[in-house]
C-alpha cells in the first residue's frame, strides 16, 4: 500500500477522471469562438440597439459571467462527481484503479443486544455492514472482525466476493461477552499487513458500534494507554477509521449484576443462602420490578423490587437442596430493551457432606498430641454430639497412606507436620488443585524446608504451595497475630470479635514464608513482625492456604521446651478452621461459576481411556469433547463460551457423572453509558444515524455520499443556469 | 407581377370596395359623393359674399352689387367636392430593411398600401396627391381625380431609390406649408427619427387643420428582437455597427423599442392623429380593412 503523510483531507477514487476539468474551459472558449464568429445582418432599429446597449453593458457583462461561472462550475462538480470523491481521515495516496480494502469491525460487546425497536444495534449493525459492502465498487475487498473479547476475525483474508461475505455477515451472532478494543485494533493491523500488497489504493475501517464508555475507554495501565494511542495514530495512517454510532443516549437498562451464596460449600443437611444484587444503570427508578428465582428451572420465589437511578437493590433467598448434586439458581429480572443482562445463573455443587483428609505427619499415641487431632475435632466440633449431622466429614491417615488413598474423593486435604513429600505424592497434590480442590498445610517441627520448596514450590515443575518456607524463626517472647485489618476474606468473621482471642494467641516459632516478587499469593494473617502467617493463592482451579506454624501442639521447641503454638487450644482456633477450610474449598463452587469467553474445564484422575463429554450450550447445540489424558491426571475443557446461561455437561463411562456450568455476562457491559463522539480520539471520522425506525439506512460510504452531493449539485446549477438564460435573454421570442 | 398589379392586390381591393372612405373632419366642398366640406369653391350654389381685396380673381366679382352699392363685392358658393388625400411615403433606407420572416421590406409594403390607397380614393372620384421623402421630399405629385392619375403614382413608386436618412420633423414642417388644400395626409413610414421633431412636424400638419394618418411600418424583427446567436447589426442611414449577444441584450432592447412606440402613440393621440401599427407580416387587406372599418365608425 502506498503511503504518504496524513495531510490530504480529501481524495479521489478516480484521478485519471479529474483530466476532465480541462473541459471546465469549454464555456469560456466557446464564448470567446463566439465573440470571433458571427452573423452579420443590416439593422434598421440601431438607434434603439444602441440605446440599450448603453445603459445595460456593464449588466450584460455580469450576466455573461454568472452564466459563465455556473456553466463552468457544473462542468467541474460533473468531472469531480465522476472522479469518486470521498473524504479522507488521515492521509493515503492513491493509485489509479481505486480499489479499496474495507475493514468492517461489527462491537460484539453484549450492550449491542440493546434493542429499542424490533431491531437490535447489532441487528443495525449487521444491516449497516451489509449496506456499506452493497455500495461499494467492484473490485472492492472486504473483511470482518468481531469486536468481542477476544475479537475474532470472521473474514481475515480480504473477500472480493460480496456474496459469500454477507453470508458471513448473516450468520454472525453476538457474544454475551464484552468488547476488547486494543485487541481487536491489533487484528485489524494484522489484516492489513497481510493485505499490505493486494494493490489497495485504500483502506477503510469501520467501526459498527455503540460507543459504550467501558470498551471505548479501555482501563489501560499508563504505558498501555500510550501504546494504544500510538497504535491508533499508527493504524489512522494507514486507513481511513470511520465509527458508525448506532447507540442511544439515555439508554435504560436493569441488570443482575451479582448472585452469590453466603456459604463456602453447600449440602443438603443445611439450607443455602443466596443474594442477588439487581442495579440500575439507568437515570428513571424502577419500581416495582419483577424478579423471580429459579431453581433447576423451577421458579420458587416470585418477588418485586424497587431500584433507584444509579443504584442497587438486594434481593436474597435462602434454599435447602434435597439431593446432592449439581444445581442451577437463575435471578430473573422482567424484562427490558436488554434482556442478556436480565438472568444471573449460579451452580451449587451440593454435596451430602464436605469431606476433608487430614494426613497426620507426627502421630502420637496419646491422646490430642498427633499433628491432627486438635484440627480433626476443629473440622467437625459437632461429631460427639447426637441427633446432629456433620457438614465436614474429616478423616485422618497417616503420611504414609497419602498415596493410597483416591484424593479425589475429597473436598479438602489437610496436611499436618508432614515431613517431606515425594514426587508422585506433589503430582497427586497438585491433582486436588487442578479439580478445584483445596490443600491446606500446617507446619512443624517434622517439616523439610528445602524438601518442600524442591517438590512443591515448583523446582521439579510441581507448584502447590503460594510461597517458600524460608528460616524457622524461633522467639523466646512469643508473638501475636497482626490481622493486617481484617482485609482479607479468611478474617472478616472476626473483625469486630476481639474476645474469639485470635489477636492473642501465642506464637513462638514459626517458618518465614517467602513469597515471590510477582506472586499472586496473598497474606491472610501476619506476625505482628510483618512476617506472614497465613498465605492463600489459588493455583489452578484450587486454592492452597499454608500456615507458617502448627495446627496442634505436637511440635515443641526443644531449647524452650514450648509448644510452637497454642494457637489449637485457643478459642479462635475453631473458627479460623472452619474458614481457611471454606476458603480452601471455595474453589469448588467458583470453578463451575464462569463469566462469558471463559473455559470449561475440570482436571480428573488419571483413566486408562479418553472418556467422552458432551457439552450443551445454552442455545441447545451439542458438542462431543474427548479428554486429554496425562500421566497424573485427564483433563477437558470447554471453550465456546460466548453465550451466558447453563452450560450442561455429561461426562460419559468411565466417569458417569452431569455436571452444570453456570456461565454469566460481566455486569460492566450492562452499563450502557457512552463515549460522547467528540471524546473519541481524533483519528475516527464519526457517523451517527440516530432513527432506528428507518428501513433504509442512508450511505455511509463517504465517496458514494459525495459522489450523490456533487451531482445535486450539478442538477442545481443546471436548473439555475437554464433559469438565468432564460431570465437575462427576456421574455420568450 | 405588373407594376399596377404589384400594388393593387385585387383580393384587396375586393375587400375595400364596399367600404366608404371618410373623412372624420369636416373637408372643404361637396364637390362629389358624400364629403361635406366648409371650404368655398366656385360652383353649383351661392353661399355668401365677401368684400374684395387686391389680388383677388375679377372673374368671381358680383357687378350687380357693385352697381347698387359702388362696393366691389365677390361672390362666394358651396361646393359638393372630393375628399383631397396626400399620401405621404418614407422612402429612407431603413425602409428597406427585411427581416428573414417578412415577406417583404417595410417599403414594399407600404408601397402596396399607398396604391391601395391610392386606387380605393380615385375609385371614389376623389383627389389623392403623393410625397416621397426621407431627409428632404425626392417627389411631390398633386392631388388630382383623374383615374389616369394612378399610373403616375404607381410610377413614382416603382421609381423610388432608398438610400438616404430620414428627417421627418423638418419634412412635415415643409409639407405643412406647402399642402394648401385641407385634406387627409396618410403618412407610411417607420418612423425612426427624433421623435420630438417628428412631433413637432405631425403638429404643424395638424394646426393647418388637416386629417393626418400615420400607418406605422415595421418589419417583425424590429418588434420581436428573434436574434440568438452573436450578431453583427450593420446600422443604416449612416449609424454605426453594434456587435452584441442578442440574447443577452434582447429584454432591454425590447424595452427601448417599446419606449419609443409608446411616445409616438402617445406623440398621436396628443393631436387627434390616427396611429396604426403595422407588421409586414400582417397582411395587407387585414390591416387596411381593420383600419377603414375603424375610422367609418368614428366619423360617422
Amino acid at each position: 500500500m502506498n503511503l504518504a503523510t496524513p495531510l490530504v483531507a480529501f481524495g479521489f477514487g478516480n484521478l485519471l477522471m479529474l483530466g476532465w476539468l480541462a473541459a471546465a474551459a469549454a464555456p469560456i472558449l466557446i464564448h470567446l469562438w463566439n465573440k470571433r464568429k458571427y452573423r452579420e445582418v443590416p439593422w434598421a432599429a440601431i438607434e434603439y440597439l444602441l440605446a440599450a446597449m448603453r445603459k445595460n453593458s456593464r449588466r450584460m457583462r455580469l450576466e455573461q459571467w454568472s452564466l459563465l461561472a455556473v456553466r463552468t462550475l457544473i462542468i467541474v462538480l460533473l468531472v469531480l462527481a465522476v472522479a469518486q470523491p470521498f473524504l479522507e481521515q488521515a492521509g493515503f495516496s492513491f493509485s489509479p484503479d481505486g480499489r479499496t480494502l474495507k475493514v468492517l469491525v461489527v462491537d460484539g460487546s453484549f450492550s449491542m443486544g440493546y434493542k429499542p425497536t424490533d431491531k437490535s444495534r447489532f441487528d443495525r449493525a449487521k444491516q449497516w455492514a451489509a449496506q456499506i459492502v452493497d455500495e461499494s465498487s467492484q473490485g472492492d475487498a472486504f473483511a470482518l472482525v468481531l469486536m468481542a473479547s477476544p475479537p475474532r476475525v470472521i473474514v481475515g483474508s480480504p473477500a472480493a466476493e460480496p456474496e459469500d461475505f454477507q453470508d458471513e455477515l448473516e450468520n454472525l451472532a453476538l457474544p454475551h461477552g464484552g468488547a476488547d478494543l486494543p485487541a481487536t485494533l491489533t487484528e485489524v493491523e494484522k489484516i492489513l499487513n497481510t493485505a499490505g500488497d493486494g494493490g489497495w489504493s485504500r483502506a477503510d475501517v469501520y467501526f459498527l458500534t455503540d460507543l459504550g464508555r467501558n470498551t471505548w475507554l479501555p482501563d489501560l495501565k499508563d504505558d498501555g494507554q500510550q501504546k494504544h494511542a500510538q497504535r491508533l495514530a499508527g493504524l489512522a495512517q494507514r486507513a481511513s477509521l470511520i465509527v458508525v454510532d448506532l447507540g442511544q443516549d439515555g439508554a435504560e437498562n436493569l441488570a443482575v449484576t451479582e448472585l452469590t451464596t453466603s456459604e463456602p460449600f453447600a449440602t443438603t443437611a443445611r439450607e443455602v443462602s443466596f443474594t442477588a444484587q439487581v442495579r440500575n444503570f439507568g437515570v428513571q427508578p424502577r419500581n416495582q420490578h419483577l424478579v423471580e428465582f429459579h431453581v433447576d428451572g423451577r421458579r420458587v420465589k416470585e418477588t418485586y423490587i424497587d431500584v433507584p437511578a444509579g443504584e442497587q437493590a438486594s434481593v436474597a433467598m435462602a434454599h435447602r437442596f434435597d439431593t446432592p448434586g449439581d444445581h442451577v439458581v437463575e435471578l430473573r429480572l422482567g424484562p427490558d430493551l436488554l434482556d442478556v443482562d436480565n438472568h444471573r445463573w449460579r451452580s451449587v455443587g451440593v454435596k451430602q457432606q464436605l469431606r476433608v483428609l487430614c494426613v497426620n505427619g507426627k502421630p502420637s499415641s496419646v491422646p490430642m498430641s498427633g499433628a491432627t487431632d486438635y484440627l480433626a475435632l476443629a473440622l467437625n466440633p459437632e461429631a460427639d454430639q447426637i441427633g446432629t449431622t456433620s457438614v465436614v466429614q474429616p478423616e485422618v491417615i497417616l503420611e504414609s497412606a497419602l498415596l493410597e488413598r483416591d484424593l479425589m474423593d475429597y473436598d479438602c486435604v489437610f496436611l499436618c507436620n508432614v515431613a517431606q513429600f515425594t514426587a508422585s505424592e506433589a503430582r497427586v497434590l497438585e491433582s486436588v488443585l487442578r479439580r478445584g480442590g483445596g490443600l491446606v498445610f500446617f507446619l512443624g517441627d517434622q517439616v523439610l524446608a528445602d524438601r518442600y520448596n524442591r517438590e512443591l514450590g515448583g523446582e521439579q515443575g510441581v507448584r502447590v504451595l503460594p510461597a517458600r518456607l524460608g528460616d524457622v524463626i524461633s522467639e523466646a517472647q512469643y508473638r501475636y497475630f497482626d490481622p493486617l485489618g481484617y482485609q482479607h476474606p479468611l478474617l472478616r468473621a472476626f473483625e469486630g470479635r476481639e474476645q474469639s482471642g485470635l489477636l492473642t494467641t501465642p506464637v513462638y516459632k514459626y517458618f518465614n514464608l517467602e513469597l515471590e516478587p510477582e506472586s499472586r499469593a496473598r497474606v491472610a494473617l501476619a506476625f505482628e513482625g510483618g512476617e506472614p502467617a497465613i498465605v492463600e493463592e489459588s493455583i489452578h482451579a484450587g486454592r492452597c492456604v499454608l500456615v507458617a506454624t502448627d495446627g496442634s501442639l505436637s511440635s515443641v521447641d526443644p531449647a524452650t521446651g514450648n509448644p510452637w503454638t497454642t494457637m489449637p487450644a485457643w478459642p479462635s482456633f475453631v473458627p479460623i478452621v472452619q474458614e481457611i477450610l471454606a476458603l480452601a474449598v471455595h474453589g469448588q463452587m467458583s470453578e463451575r461459576n464462569l463469566e462469558v469467553g471463559q473455559t470449561l474445564g475440570e482436571s480428573l484422575p488419571a483413566m486408562s481411556t479418553r472418556a467422552s463429554v458432551d457439552v450443551t450450550a445454552p442455545d441447545g447445540t451439542q458438542t462431543e469433547i474427548r479428554m486429554t489424558l496425562d500421566p497424573g491426571a485427564s483433563y477437558w475443557s470447554y471453550g465456546d463460551t460466548q453465550t451466558s446461561g447453563v452450560y450442561a455437561v455429561d461426562l460419559q463411562e468411565p466417569v458417569g457423572r452431569q455436571e452444570a456450568f453456570a456461565v454469566n455476562v460481566n455486569p460492566a457491559e450492562s452499563d450502557l453509558t457512552r463515549l460522547p463522539s467528540d471524546e473519541l480520539p481524533k483519528e475516527f471520522v464519526t457517523h451517527r444515524h440516530e432513527n432506528l425506525d428507518d428501513a433504509d439506512l442512508p450511505s455511509i460510504g463517504q465517496r458514494s455520499g459525495l459522489h450523490k452531493l456533487l451531482l445535486y449539485g450539478v442538477l442545481g446549477l443546471l436548473f439555475l443556469e437554464s433559469l438565468l438564460a432564460w431570465r437575462f435573454s427576456g421574455p420568450a421570442v | 407581377m405588373e407594376s399596377n398589379l404589384k400594388y393593387l392586390d385585387p383580393q384587396t381591393l375586393a375587400r375595400l370596395q364596399g367600404l366608404e372612405l371618410r373623412a372624420r373632419s369636416i373637408v372643404e366642398g361637396y364637390v362629389s359623393g358624400v364629403h361635406r366640406s366648409p371650404y368655398h369653391g366656385f360652383s353649383i350654389e351661392f353661399a355668401e359674399h365677401r368684400e374684395y381685396s387686391p389680388g383677388d380673381d375679377l372673374r368671381y366679382v358680383d357687378w350687380k352689387v357693385f352697381g347698387k352699392t359702388d362696393k366691389i363685392y365677390l361672390k362666394q358658393y358651396e361646393e359638393e367636392t372630393n375628399l383631397v388625400s396626400y399620401l405621404l411615403l418614407d422612402t429612407s433606407e431603413s425602409m428597406r430593411y427585411q427581416s428573414a420572416a417578412a415577406p417583404m421590406s417595410k417599403l414594399e409594403y407600404a408601397q402596396c398600401i399607398a396604391g391601395s390607397l391610392a386606387y380605393l380614393i380615385l375609385q371614389q372620384q376623389d383627389s389623392v396627391g403623393m410625397v416621397t421623402f426621407d431627409n428632404e421630399i425626392r417627389a411631390l405629385v398633386r392631388p388630382s381625380s383623374n383615374p389616369s392619375h394612378l399610373k403616375q403614382l404607381l410610377h413614382i413608386m416603382e421609381n423610388t431609390v432608398a438610400e438616404r436618412k430620414t428627417q421627418t420633423g423638418p419634412i412635415f414642417h415643409e409639407l405643412a406649408e406647402r399642402l394648401k388644400r385641407r385634406g387627409l395626409v396618410v403618412i407610411l413610414s417607420d418612423l425612426f427619427d427624433d421623435v420630438h421633431g417628428m412631433m413637432a412636424g405631425l403638429k404643424h400638419l395638424r394646426h393647418r387643420r388637416h386629417d393626418v394618418v400615420v400607418f406605422h411600418v415595421l418589419d417583425p424583427a424590429e418588434l420581436d428582437f428573434p436574434f440568438r446567436q452573436t450578431t453583427m447589426f450593420r446600422g443604416m442611414e449612416q449609424m454605426p455597427d453594434v456587435l452584441t449577444d442578442p440574447r443577452a441584450l434582447r429584454r432591454a432592447y425590447l424595452e427601448e423599442f417599446h419606449k419609443f412606440l409608446q411616445a409616438v402613440n402617445k406623440g398621436c393621440r396628443g393631436q387627434y392623429i390616427d396611429y396604426v401599427q403595422l407588421r409586414t407580416d400582417q397582411s395587407l387587406e387585414i390591416a387596411l380593412s381593420s383600419y377603414l372599418a375603424h375610422r367609418m365608425h368614428r366619423v360617422k
